[in-house]
């Protein structure tokens, strides 16, 4: 279960930042998840819900962003959006884009400062 | 109580990678070449390892067997009497650089230390573990269509092994369409036809470690 342990990373950190901000409740994560790391939203939705239980990110929102693939040969800079290592002028491919999982965003509810 | 939101740009892959290049590092400083073997599960991985240990006898080899539950490869390898350590992952499908960071300091005099993966061709490739090598195997008995059913693992190889060469006209796998699919997704790799049973392709893949073990040490 590949997805899993990019929830705990994912919910890991959120929780240490809510935290740090003396977050009560966490209502949404926003992440980035690159298309070239496969990672099914639906299943990293349920770790995600599994990873919460009983934290303050428990029935938090949390919202995906996909960030679609960009590889660019290294040689003649022709662009490709999918997965390969080698450009047709016989170049290699470097990925520009879409290997990235980022936590982006956090709300949460907190205490209002005390006067 | 009010609602805040909170900017984090937090790369969660950063870690990893931070990790990786600490155990990078140390391979370098210690002129150990690690070796990351992935592949399916059953395809001869663990074989390989012993197999190579027995014919690089003038070499000092170590072996690091990461297996989701039980330590059956890590008993097997032992056996011949080399450093060796288990890693249990649990739930993981995978090794990350943190497991393997925690593991390598014990094998600081070792020449080239063997890193098997766990048994899965998805998830190992998104993580460095800071290795020198990265080997993927697979046997013809997992279907012809293996390699193009997991395009990722081929394309980050530096090798790929093909096992249970004399297998394929027994299950009808058509090992030249094996071949082509690896050559496709990635030209540079070091492709090796083997049987390792048989002995077939062996010879051809110590010559290669020792190689890149020469090479990354007389610089």
């Amino acid at each position: 279960m590949h997805e899993f342990s990019y929830a705990q990373a994912l919910v890991e950190n959120a929780l240490r930042i809510a935290e740090s901000k003396g977050a009560k409740k966490v209502n949404k994560v926003v992440v980035e998840v690159g298309s070239l790391l496969l990672i099914n939203p639906e299943q990293l939705r349920f770790c995600y819900e599994v990873v919460t239980k009983n934290t303050i990110l428990e029935g938090s929102e949390l919202e995906i962003e996909n960030t679609e693939a960009l590889l660019v040969c290294e040689n003649c800079g022709k662009e490709y959006r999918e997965l390969s290592s080698m450009c047709e002028c016989g170049g290699f491919l470097k990925v520009e884009r879409g290997d990235e999982f980022v936590l982006k965003r956090i709300v949460m509810e907190v205490e209002d400062a005390q006067n | 109580m009010h609602r805040i939101e909170v900017e984090a740009e937090v790369d969660l892959l950063a870690e990893n990678k931070r990790l990786a290049e600490e155990n990078r590092k140390f391979f370098r400083e210690n002129g150990i070449l690690a070796v990351n073997i992935m592949g399916a599960i059953g395809s001869g991985k663990t074989l390989l390892i012993e197999k190579t240990i027995e014919r690089l006898n003038d070499l000092k080899v170590g072996a690091i067997l990461g297996d989701v539950v039980c330590k059956a490869d890590y008993e097997r390898v032992s056996k011949l009497g080399i450093k060796a350590e288990a890693i249990n992952t649990g739930k993981e499908c995978h090794l990350d650089a943190h497991l393997v960071h925690h593991k390598i300091r014990k094998f600081e005099d070792v020449d080239i230390l063997l890193i098997e993966n766990v048994g899965n061709l998805i998830c190992p490739v998104d993580f460095d573990l800071g290795e020198d090598l990265r080997v993927v195997m697979v046997s013809v008995t997992e279907g012809d269509d293996v390699v193009e059913k997991h395009p990722k693992i081929f394309t980050i190889a530096d090798v790929v092994i093909i096992n249970k060469l004399k297998l394929a006209e027994f299950v009808g796998a058509n090992v030249e369409k094996m071949k082509r699919d690896v050559e496709r997704l990635n030209s540079r790799v070091k492709l090796i036809l083997m049987d390792l049973k048989e002995g077939i392709g062996l010879e051809e893949w110590i010559e290669y470690l020792r190689g890149e073990y020469v090479s990354r040490n007389s610089g």
